[in-house]
């Protein structure tokens, strides 16, 4: 098999991974509750290992192995808007290129606000989560340090039913105005009709 | 109020009510159902608000529910008039959850199908760019071009537009026998035709009267409002991921990076917003050319991914330089056969927020120029 270019190209995770360890130690030294995870397997999977993962995922499940970005874990979500204006003033994150959220299972009793950023000065990513509960989904609204996050917010508003405080215009923006439950949390039950028509 | 001159009294406070307007779902200029509902005094436009979700097709729902592999066609349809480029976005970010790569003649062909689909994609974007300020001919020329990129997409993979050509791994098949040769002819037609453009549309006085110097977007502003692609690039800022953050081979390869600098007004109007797809059009003519002569023989799918797998737990986003900007694929695994969250960020659903800010203060009729500038495809926007 010819593998190449292995830190290169879209296999930048070693450059991500460098980006975050920087950025890590700069909101530390800020005083901020931040802590790195960075995956354990190898970049490029040696051959034979997707069978050996296929033939596993069968019987167990591999949570301490895991692949991919690394990513930083904002401890405090209270703490957000002072990290963003931090990571675009200080340390040149000029772009938030999405905000988004994540149910990672209906028994799980929390969200996870996720946030990608680009620097295009110092043509680097980073990726920041936070833990939002579902009790009291609310988190701070970034809008007011990244415009972008306007309509990302409103999206992830109604998907996941999370309050986005500070919001300036906190309409849904793809589904109905009406529209009940959110669709992307793991418990949503589709509905059976909508305003007589069908949804079976 | 009253305002005394040496001769005349001027009344100042006459009143006028301010208008609503409903542009679309079904307006032509809006390039699908959009609905903008605009707010004009007189001649002026004093706001602008988007309605969307017409399309909303559940996309990200459905990739929580179906395997890695059975998402790719519906990656087709959130952009589908750059299909290839959407396969590739979500097939890289699942090579990456998987650590896995596709031979090199994978990688030159799908550089070769992205930066022909890009073509594709310009065109249209050019061509109903001229029918929203009233040029009506450059458009017919332009799917000329545009339907001989289709033949070869179609002598491919059989499809016209929605592929699903690209896949994790690599890519479906090898190109039958004598396609090369067809992309060869269509690069050299393709340089021949291009001046066609130029002449008929963007160097005209009118395109140029309608576009310069209207839907300005500062630096600033379109970096705050996440804006990407030629959205980006024509406010001025010189960033491309094919170079910057380069994937596949394309750190490899020699091309051009389009910035607009004001040619016909000033920097980031709707003129420098379509001055880079037409150049970037010749670019992406290059990046083909260079590839025809790289591509050795070899295979073209990597064995080890198959059609049916599971991903390792992790978390991987690939944000690739579609025609449109940069389309993001964030995807979460739990180790399964199915995505724990499959997350689309389009590019056009982030350049068009820009745009309730750009119209307030412009003329109603330079409304269709500037939202046309934008080039959206609603199958993305609301995904």
């Amino acid at each position: 098999m010819n593998h190449f270019k292995q830190d290169s190209g879209w296999g930048s995770s070693a450059s991500i991974l460098e980006a975050a360890e920087k950025t890590l130690a700069s909101l530390q030294s800020a005083g901020f509750s931040v802590e790195l995870r960075v995956p354990n397997l190898p970049l490029l999977a040696p051959d034979g290992e997707a069978k050996r993962l296929k033939k596993k995922a069968k019987e167990e499940n591999p949570e301490y192995e895991w692949r991919g970005d690394s990513y930083i874990v904002l401890k405090d979500s209270a703490s957000l808007l002072d990290v963003c204006r931090h990571l675009r003033d200080e340390l040149g994150w000029e772009q938030l290129i999405d905000c988004t959220a994540m149910d990672p299972s209906a028994e799980s009793g929390e969200l996870l606000g996720c946030y990608q950023f680009l620097s295009l000065s110092l043509k680097a990513r980073l990726s920041i989560e936070i833990s939002i509960s579902k009790e009291s989904p609310e988190v701070q609204s970034v809008t007011s340090i990244y415009l972008t996050a306007d309509w990302h917010e409103r999206e992830a508003s109604e998907m996941f039913g999370i309050t986005y405080s500070g919001h300036p215009d906190p309409r849904n923006i793809l589904l109905p105005d009406d529209w009940e439950g959110f669709p992307l949390r793991k418990d949503y039950e589709f509905p059976e009709e909508y305003h007589g028509v069908s949804c079976k | 109020m009253q305002v005394t001159g040496s001769e005349r009294i001027v009344e100042l406070d006459v009143r006028t009510q301010d208008v609503d307007i409903n542009m679309g779902p079904q307006h032509p200029a809006t390039h699908g159902v959009l609905r903008v509902l605009l707010r004009a005094d007189g001649e002026i436009l004093t706001g602008a608000q988007s309605h969307l979700g017409y399309l909303h097709r559940c996309a990200e729902k459905i990739g929580e529910n179906v395997d890695w592999v059975q998402y790719l066609p519906y990656t087709d349809r959130y952009d589908y008039l750059s299909a290839m480029n959407n396969n590739l976005g979500y097939s890289l970010a699942v090579e990456k959850l998987l650590g896995q790569d596709a031979p090199e003649r994978a990688q030159y062909l799908r550089i070769i199908l992205v930066e022909l689909n890009r073509i594709a994609s310009h065109l249209v974007a050019v061509g109903t760019y001229g029918l929203d300020v009233g040029a009506f001919t450059p458009f017919f020329y332009a799917l000329r071009e545009r339907e001989m990129l289709l033949e070869i997409f179609e002598r491919i993979c059989g499809a016209r537009l929605t592929y699903t050509f690209i896949r994790p791994g690599g890519v479906m098949n090898d190109a039958p026998e004598g396609w090369f040769d067809q992309v060869a002819a269509f690069t050299e037609v393709f340089d021949q035709k291009w001046p066609d453009y130029w002449n008929l549309l963007v160097e005209n006085k009118i395109f140029i009267e309608r576009t310069a110097n209207v839907g300005v977007l500062s630096e600033e502003d379109a970096i705050a409002w996440g804006a990407t692609g030629p959205m980006l690039r024509g406010s001025g800022v010189d960033w491309d991921i094919r170079r910057d953050q380069p994937y596949l081979l394309y750190g490899d390869l020699d091309f051009d990076v389009i910035v607009g600098k004001g040619y016909r007004g000033s920097v980031g109007d709707c003129f420098d917003r379509n001055y880079v797809r037409m150049f970037e059009m010749v670019q992406s003519n290059r990046i083909v050319r260079q590839c025809l002569d790289r591509i050795r023989e070899g295979e073209v799918q990597n064995e080890e991914v198959g059609m049916s797998f599971a991903c390792p737990p992790g978390r991987s986003y690939v944000g690739i330089e579609n025609p449109r900007g940069e389309l993001g694929h964030w995807l979460v695994s739990d180790g399964g056969k199915i995505a724990q969250r499959c997350r689309v960020r389009a590019p056009s659903f982030v350049n068009l927020a820009v745009v309730e800010h750009m119209l307030p203060g412009c003329m109603l009729a330079d409304a269709a120029a500037i939202i046309g500038s934008v080039d959206i495809v609603i199958g993305e926007t609301d995904r």
